[in-house]
């Protein structure tokens, strides 16, 4: 009678794990149901919408047409014009990307060596505080610094480095790099508060200098880190708006104010999808391949 | 030795939560320290192969420690300090993490492979068993400081101050005085033969073992020149191998007495009145 009893729960085990899985899994999705309707409605159908875009035709007044669908627009993506924003676009992306890495770590190794929790805890507030004001008043602050009878022109002129640095290159650099840093200072400060020092400790032990053990040791640990970091700072930086339209003028356009001057004045839609369409199946691309090549392990 | 910065020092250390490098796999792992002294690569494959072989890791070479049990962790960590040849490798709680059958068993491993390599170990543990069976020389270190260093046996038999008495092994206190050359007065009166260099009127405490002390239900039992002690049995705590009696001596405190279960051995119970009996050469009175 037991034996019975207890064969038929074994052949049953498995049926009611499989349904047990099958609920849970369900359950699962219910809970996801929110975001992916929100991410389908505002995030996939607008792509889509600017996907189909690119293959419209431009009216007589620049309406776009839904119609005389081709791919002239794509076509116009190898014109110089293109080229040499995309270009200038991406070496800015790239030297923002580098010069917050840099600035980023020492600040980031700095903050997460701090002995005291308490005087860490002040110094992420210190790096997060900029993100509670507006990001157009801080561009403005910016604008204004880098202006005529702003102090950082007025220290560049006394010490005769340099003289007005408002819209040039520069001052779009300056604007990208104080905007971005601390989206490369956060992730970078977890994985460096993680790392266990008594590995950095062994690596001494076993005869290596203090340099070497950072190179060895260190840095290899930090890379979930200077990963995110990185993709965090290039990404925006690449398609950035405010910042070049406000400190860099009209004489640095970078993509995303051509992108939007195709949208606006120049009343060119399919020109600006498409645009838009190649930075995002560029950077997706990129994604993949960095997560295929093994991304994910540390 | 001393004069060199610790990172130039041939010294090597075994942490005692291994330190392994996560991002780098077990070949790698054990030839850090070789690689980092710009030893030539095949040699260092060599060695690092014949570390590996010596710790009996052979074919996880390309293992990360992730993937690896405790155990297996440990053996990882030993191997990547073997491997430079360190005059001395310290040892720090080595096996403080593993469990129980594992730690016994790499107990004896760690001293089978000390053997081979003939270098000196010098290693930190809490453990005191595990500081009996496996060293030559134990030092007792106490807030800092060194205690008493010496053989095993030393420390165990002889222990120099009441610290070292507590911290190896049991021991029962008992508080008195000296009450003249190898004599010793328990707070009740009760006089005894102890080892000491104390002198008379000094107030000491009496330290014996657990397992020096034997029961007799009558005083005539004991065989003659041994110390004799009256008291009840006021506990008793079986551990399978052994049975424990707490033996209350009036206002002199109690002993414990640990009574090996063996075949024909007499069992006492709470309440019991019997006679507890030492050697004096088992007993010794230590100064504060």
């Amino acid at each position: 009678m037991l034996s019975g009893e207890s064969s038929t729960v074994e052949a049953a085990n498995p049926r009611l794990e499989r349904s047990a899985q099958r609920r849970e899994s369900w359950r699962g999705f219910l809970h996801a149901v929110p975001a992916y309707v929100y991410l389908v409605v505002f995030f996939m159908l607008p792509l889509i919408i600017v996907f189909v875009f690119s293959f419209a035709s431009r009216g007589r007044t620049g309406k776009p047409v839904l119609e005389g669908w081709n791919v002239d627009s794509w076509a116009r993506l190898s014109e110089p014009l293109v080229r040499t924003i995309t270009t200038r676009s991406v070496v800015i992306a790239i030297l923002n990307t580098v010069f917050c890495l840099v600035i980023g770590y020492l600040f980031a190794y700095w903050i997460a060596t701090r002995r005291k929790q308490s005087t860490r805890n002040f110094l992420l507030i210190l790096v997060l505080i900029p993100f509670w004001s507006n990001f157009l008043v801080r561009t403005y602050a910016w604008r204004m610094l880098l202006d005529a009878d702003g102090y950082i022109t007025q220290l560049g002129e006394l010490t005769g480095l340099w003289s007005r640095l408002l819209f040039t290159e520069t001052a779009v650099f300056i604007g990208l790099l104080y905007g971005y840093l601390p989206f490369m200072v956060l992730p970078l400060y977890a994985a460096i508060e993680r790392i266990d020092w008594s590995l950095v400790e062994a690596g001494r032990d076993l005869y290596a200098s203090g340099a070497m053990a950072f190179r060895k040791i260190t840095l290899p640990l930090s890379r979930p880190g200077i990963i995110a970091g990185s993709i965090l700072v290039f990404i925006p930086s690449l398609g950035a708006y405010v910042t070049p339209d406000i400190l860099g003028g009209a004489k640095t356009t970078l993509l995303g104010n051509f992108i939007v001057t195709q949208f606006g004045a120049a009343r060119n839609w399919p020109f600006g999808s498409a645009v838009s369409g190649a930075i995002l199946i560029v950077m997706l691309l990129a994604t993949i391949v960095y997560f295929r090549t093994g991304g994910r392990t540390i | 030795m001393g004069l060199r910065p610790p990172n130039k020092r041939p010294v090597n250390t075994v942490f005692q939560s291994y330190a392994l490098f996560p991002h780098m796999n077990v070949e790698d792992n054990v030839g850090f320290g070789l690689r980092m002294q710009k030893v030539d690569r095949s040699e260092v494959r060599e060695r690092v192969n014949e570390t590996i072989d010596l710790v009996q890791l052979s074919g996880l070479n390309t293992r990360r420690p992730g993937a690896l049990s405790g155990g297996q962790q440990q053996r990882v960590a030993l191997a990547r300090a073997l491997v430079n040849r360190p005059k001395v490798l310290l040892l720090d709680e080595p096996l403080g993490a593993l469990d129980l059958k594992l730690r016994q068993t790499m107990q004896l491993e760690l001293k089978d492979i000390q053997n081979d390599v003939g270098i000196t170990f010098v290693y930190v543990t809490h453990d005191q068993e595990e500081a009996l069976t496996m060293s030559d020389r134990i030092g007792v270190m106490n807030e800092g400081k060194l205690v008493q260093v010496g053989p095993s046996e030393d420390i165990y038999e002889s222990p120099s101050n009441l610290f070292v008495a507590s911290f190896v092994g049991d021991m029962c206190f008992l508080p008195g005085e000296i009450a003249g050359p190898g004599s010793v007065r328990l707070t009740g009166g009760e006089i005894v033969q102890a080892k000491t260099d104390s002198d008379p009127g000094t107030s000491i405490t009496l330290t014996v073992r657990p397992e020096k002390l034997h029961l007799y239900g009558d005083m005539s039992e004991p065989p003659p020149g041994r110390n004799v002690v009256k008291g009840t049995v006021s506990r008793r705590t079986f551990y399978g191998d052994s049975l424990s009696y707490e033996v209350g001596i009036g206002a002199s405190g109690s002993f414990d007495v640990t009574v090996e279960n063996k075949p024909g051995m007499r069992r006492w119970e709470v309440g019991d009145e019997v006679v507890v009996d030492f050697h004096p050469e088992a007993a010794a009175a230590l100064a504060e």
